[in-house]
């Protein structure tokens, strides 16, 4: 997805404000639907190419699910797990369908991440 | 009533949602979304998975799994291929090295070849007829691996139905 310097400045500052915001998150990525990181904030050794195609996949499953049971668009998917979860959101980026997800440790706050994130969609929405 | 797992894999590009739907007796399954990649030639391109199936006279029941092509998505080669009776690898030759490609996913699936039956089909090859079925034989010979390899077109549920065919003899052969 080709994108400015600009927007993509833009895309890399949201990244790095929730990761250094929120108590234990690990990484924040933002991806093209299919699957090509795009910005992108990380912890330790995860590599955000990776974390860009697994969740350009379960967004896809996610999708197809809600399409197969009628309930409408799906807007996210969470993976929760012993030790933490991992969120993935859509995201309008320039007219194209994108994806934002992010992985956290067991200190993290759901709920929080999940206001963040919706607050970071509108944010560039807007831009 | 059985039940089997088939995983249709291989290059982008080359067919593998095609070959699905040709004989799925139910809508297929789709994960495809728009393709940024300026170097693929497609609108969409398959991110998760595709599904569809098809039942045998005998009321035997097979579901057919589609991979995603690109390297970036082996994670849900793993995944997919997991418990599957055969592995159907399918190759674009109208690619740059589709010697190279076959590669790609004899590695990939290196250690689900071990056990599990597998047959390579090359797609668009009347009009690309180099590298030959020879060719392919030879570089899996080359990697210790005889294999059947058909020429495919994919649009046509015949030429689907009969890779199946293929991996159904292989598998009823290793179990003399």
């Amino acid at each position: 997805m080709n994108i400015s310097e600009k927007l993509h400045n833009k895309y890399q500052q949201e990244c790095q404000q929730l990761l250094n915001g929120q108590t234990g998150i690990l990484a924040v990525v933002i991806a093209s639907a299919d699957g090509f990181d795009i910005a992108s904030a990380v912890t330790k050794s995860l590599v955000p190419a990776r974390i860009a195609a697994m969740a350009s996949s379960i967004s896809a499953i996610g999708t197809v699910v809600s399409q197969e049971v009628s309930l409408g668009n799906s807007k996210s998917v969470t993976v929760n797990t012993e030790k933490g979860f991992t969120y993935i959101t859509h995201l309008e980026l320039e007219g194209k369908s994108c994806i934002l997800n992010v992985v956290a440790d067991d200190s993290a706050v759901l709920a929080q991440i999940i206001y963040q994130c919706s607050e970071i969609g509108k944010r560039l929405n807007n831009t | 009533m059985n039940e089997y797992k088939l995983v249709f894999t291989g290059t982008t590009g080359a067919g593998k949602t095609t070959a699905i739907n040709a004989v799925s007796e139910t809508p297929t399954i789709k994960t495809d979304v728009a393709n940024t990649d300026a170097s693929l030639d497609k609108a969409l391109t398959t991110v998760g998975l595709d599904f569809g199936q098809i039942s045998l006279t005998n009321g035997d029941r097979i579901r057919l799994f589609g991979t995603p092509g690109q390297t970036r998505f082996d994670f849900m080669w793993k995944i997919l291929a997991k418990d599957a009776f055969g592995i159907i690898i399918l190759i674009d030759n109208s690619r740059a090295d589709p010697l190279a490609d076959m590669d790609l996913y004899l590695t990939g699936f290196l250690k689900e070849l071990e056990t599990i039956p597998c047959v390579i089909g090359i797609g668009r090859s009347e009009k690309n007829p180099t590298p030959g079925i020879d060719d392919f034989s030879i570089r899996l010979a080359q990697r210790n691996l005889i294999l059947p390899v058909i020429p495919v077109d994919v649009r046509r549920a015949q030429d689907v139905i009969l890779l199946i065919d293929i991996l159904m003899a292989q598998t009823e052969a290793d179990m003399i």
